[in-house]
């Protein structure tokens, strides 16, 4: 594996580290009944999740190329992202699935916006995140 | 499917981006041809075939090709 792939799908393993730090640090905050001052930690995950981002999607190009006009892309480019738009349907429709199982098993009650604004980030993400990780330039 | 498109790209000097600029795709796509890891379309064959200015069979194959070298001993020998 080359140093760029390995680089690139060590920002995208981190950026979804951080996401899971936020989810957890909010839960533990919420469900524990911890003083809401810890919530400021926050912060560190977010700045990793902007900076793991800019190293994974926005140097490499990838987010620009996942939505791009795909008259911006060429042929193999457009196989690229129709597939990761595929299999990243198929993973966001089961995680959701998952997490709302879980929200109804656990007896957590609904979704907040926390979770809310996580599953839209990473729907958003995904396709990006699985070119990403597959790409080898 | 085999191809001969980074040894012709050599042989002409082109750099992977020179050459997608000619044939209308990303330079990663030429690596991805050259690494014979991206069939390309009917349509890219024949752009390929047409910067080249050479036959398209000469290009691909889905038979592994010989070295030019020796394509070229070959035809001296007249075999």
């Amino acid at each position: 594996m080359n140093k760029t792939k390995h680089t690139r799908r060590f920002a995208v393993l981190i950026n979804y580290f951080s996401i899971v730090v936020i989810l957890v640090l909010f839960y533990l905050v919420r469900l524990l009944g911890l003083n809401p001052i810890f919530l400021a930690f926050e912060i560190i995950p977010l700045i990793t999740v902007v900076l793991s981002f800019r190293h994974a999607f926005v140097k490499t190009g990838i987010w620009k190329m996942t939505y791009a006009s795909s008259k911006k892309l060429d042929e193999r480019e457009i196989q690229v992202v129709f597939k990761a738009m595929n299999i990243s349907y198929s993973l966001f429709a089961i995680t959701t699935l998952v997490i709302i199982y879980i929200f109804i098993l656990s007896g957590l009650g609904q979704i907040d916006a926390v979770l809310a604004v996580c599953l839209l980030y990473i729907a958003h993400i995904l396709p990006a995140s699985i070119i990403a990780w597959n790409e080898k330039e | 499917m085999y191809n001969r498109i980074a040894v012709l790209r050599k042989e002409r000097g082109l750099s992977r981006k020179e050459l997608a600029d000619k044939i209308g795709v990303n330079f990663q796509t030429v690596g991805y041809l050259e690494r014979e890891e991206y069939n390309p379309s009917l349509d890219l064959a024949f752009r390929i075939s047409e910067c080249f200015d050479l036959p398209v069979e000469f290009i691909f194959s889905t038979k592994p090709m010989k070295p030019l070298s020796e394509e070229l001993l070959n035809l001296k020998r007249g075999v």
